[in-house]
């Protein structure tokens, strides 16, 4: 199982990302202290370390200093959007940043890609009888190949990713269209719907009133 | 073009216009007294040849009443000291030469100039040499006749040459002198000016400590002063300006953190309660959070007001009774078990607004309640000190370590913020409480050890009495 640390001064923020991420499927630890971290890090294997930037104790970046020579993947947390701050902390060899107020679906696709990109993650995703190879692009169903669009590759992915979490319009629109959800969703119904009848889906992704769709996976 | 270059330039044309002009009139004036010198001798000399002639004339025997030709001819032969002295001649009325040594030949226009009572000259040119022919009318007998004689002058002219040579020699010598010492004195003279304009170019290249260095005591060396003056209260003018950007930049940094914080927190669970399915211990906890933290956003939005509000208003102080306040202060406290509060107030008269201040006394006794133990002791109270009151509050909390103490009163500063945040505190009660005794004319003391307590004072100025 994948380990993640989560440093970050507020509880209520610590509590939020392990929550989410402990949906997603991994094993979080949380604490609020630089020095605690430092620890913490020193003790145990983490494959991932999420790391605010304001901290009590030890600065963000002084950890980083600290980790860099472990290799272990660093997302960085923050309220700083400035430039050369994000700048300032993927020199120091952060993986990523993501910047406070942060959406939820946005924070785990980041970690899945940093963790993708380590090859700490089995690229190959799976819900009910599909299988999905992220880095070759094929699924299947029941070991037969489907075809699919790469709009509609990319929903799947994101139901997947999010199992029983109901998906926003706007969410798989800017996700998977990657621009700002204008409010046509005309587009992404008829990309649901051929998703689902290729994959004969009609009934576990479900349409959620007013909201968007979710992918529902008993047991 | 560079000014001492200018300088030295205009400098060098006047000097050369002068010792030009200055020169060839000095010249001029030797030569022309020169020329009168020799003009006055010449003539005398011709007066003194007519005399010796008459008198030689008279003597000699004479055949008839007539002189003859010859007779003429010797005397002015004797006269010219045997044709190896001077040189003369002698014509009759009708110009025809009688008598002409070598050297004397010449027109009859001079003759023609003279009469019984007017001697003329004239200089002549002949050649390279120049001469002063003088011509005088002798009566001799009953004969008219002219004496001319011949004077060498080319010495005079000579001279003049040569002084128009050493002259202007004498002035390029002078001029590439002058030239040298010239530049020198510009380039000293316009030092303080290079020296200025190197400081204009190092402060407009944004070194703005960089100053001119006074070199002179003159009008330059004034404005050098001036420029410095000025140079330092633009320094501290920017220091000021770039201060207040920085205190701005830090507060907008601050400021953007506390807000999204609660926001990030608010909105991840919100999102949460609306797309998942959440037990109910789960979804309680998210709510939870979700109404703290908009407590949070509401409780620093407020103070934030406070604090622009009070930044803009005008105060009316007034005279309140010191324990008008304490006695408030009590009621408040009164039923709050958790904290024993001592009240050890002095009477006396303060000069402010008691809403206020009363606001300022109340944050400082919430910071001294964060800072302790429930059950610990938190002293109130106030007295008369010089001219003005004093109010402290003391704690014998955790306190601030000495490094903070500064940063306190900055907006969103907290010391230790799991601790404040657990407390409900946004890091603006300092804050406001400076601006408030800011309007005061009083300042927030603090002094602190670590571990041992904190006491909080500020001291209200009694208005000046007129």
């Amino acid at each position: 199982m994948i380990k993640i640390l989560i440093v970050d001064d507020e509880k209520p923020i610590c509590d939020l990302i392990d929550l989410n991420l402990s949906a997603a499927g991994y094993h979080c630890t949380a604490v609020q202290d630089g020095v605690e971290a430092l620890d913490l890090i020193e003790e145990r294997d983490f494959d991932l370390i999420l790391l605010d930037v304001m901290l009590p104790g030890v600065d963000g970046y002084e950890i980083m200093d600290y980790i860099r020579p472990l290799k272990i993947p660093v997302i960085f947390i923050t309220a700083r959007y400035e430039v050369r701050d994000r700048v300032k902390g993927l020199r120091l060899g952060a993986d990523d940043y993501l910047v406070k107020p942060f959406d939820v679906v946005e924070l785990v696709a980041r970690v899945e890609a940093v963790l993708r990109r380590y090859h700490k993650t089995d690229n190959t995703l799976s819900a009910l009888d599909v299988v999905v190879d992220v880095d070759g692009r094929q699924v299947t169903k029941n070991g037969v190949p489907v075809v699919l669009t790469n709009k509609e590759f990319g929903l799947l992915v994101l139901f997947i990713r999010n199992k029983n979490v109901a998906l926003f319009r706007e969410t798989l629109y800017e996700q998977v269209w990657g621009g700002e959800y204008t409010g046509d969703s005309r587009t992404l119904d008829l990309h649901v719907q051929r998703l689902r009848k290729k994959l004969g889906w009609e009934r576990c992704l479900t349409a959620v009133y007013k909201v968007g769709y979710r992918l529902e996976v008993h047991g | 073009m560079r000014f001492s270059l200018k300088l030295l330039l205009w400098t060098m044309v006047v000097m050369a216009m002068a010792f030009g002009l200055g020169g060839a009139y000095f010249v001029n004036y030797v030569f022309e007294t020169s020329m009168d010198r020799e003009t006055g001798q010449a003539l005398e000399e011709s007066s003194i040849l007519r005399f010796a002639f008459e008198t030689a004339a008279l003597n000699a025997p004479a055949r008839y009443d007539v002189l003859p030709d010859r007779t003429i001819s010797q005397i002015a032969y004797n006269l010219a000291g045997g044709g190896g002295g001077r040189t003369l001649r002698i014509l009759d009325e009708q110009g025809d030469v009688i008598y002409e040594s070598d050297g004397a030949e010449g027109d009859g226009r001079l003759m023609e100039q003279t009469d019984e009572s007017h001697n003329a000259y004239q200089v002549v040119r002949q050649e390279d040499r120049y001469q002063i022919r003088t011509c005088v009318q002798v009566d001799v007998l009953d004969r008219i006749l002219y004496l001319e004689t011949v004077r060498d002058v080319s010495e005079v002219f000579k001279e003049r040459a040569l002084g128009f040579t050493v002259y202007r020699r004498m002035m390029v010598v002078m001029l590439v002198l002058g030239t040298f010492i010239m530049h020198g004195v510009s380039s000293w003279l316009t030092r303080p000016i290079r020296l200025l304009t190197r400081a204009t170019k190092r402060m407009a290249q944004g070194e703005y400590g960089y100053r001119a260095r006074k070199v002179s005591s003159d009008e330059l060396g004034q404005l050098t002063l001036d420029f410095n003056q000025m140079a330092n209260a633009l320094e501290e003018n920017i220091g000021k300006l770039e201060e207040e950007i920085r205190a701005r930049e830090d507060f907008v940094g601050a400021f953007a953190h506390e807000l999204k914080t609660p926001l990030t927190a608010i909105i991840g669970y919100a999102d949460m309660l609306r797309s998942r399915r959440l037990d109910e211990e789960k979804s309680f906890l998210s709510a939870n959070y979700i109404y703290t933290e908009g407590k949070r956003l509401e409780a620093m939005s407020f103070r934030l007001l406070d604090i622009i509000v009070t930044k803009r208003i005008h105060i009316q102080r007034r005279r309140v009774e010191a324990e008008y306040l304490f006695q408030y202060l009590r009621d408040m406290y009164a039923n709050d078990r958790t904290m024993a509060f001592l009240f050890c107030n002095e009477g006396g008269t303060v000069w402010a607004d008691p809403d206020l201040i009363r606001s300022v006394l109340m944050n400082l006794i919430d910071n001294a309640c964060k800072a302790s133990e429930p059950g610990e002791r938190i002293w109130i109270g106030g007295q008369r000190q010089g001219e003005g009151y004093r109010f402290f509050v003391e704690d014998h909390g955790i306190g601030i370590p000495r490094e903070e103490q500064d940063k306190i009163i900055k907006a969103f500063y907290m010391v230790d913020k799991s601790r404040s945040r657990s407390r409900n505190g946004a890091g603006l009660g300092l804050a406001l409480c400076a601006e408030i005794l800011a309007l005061h004319d009083s300042r927030l003391e603090i002094r602190s050890e670590l571990g041992e307590g904190t006491q909080m004072s500020f001291w209200l100025p009694d208005p000046e009495t007129q």
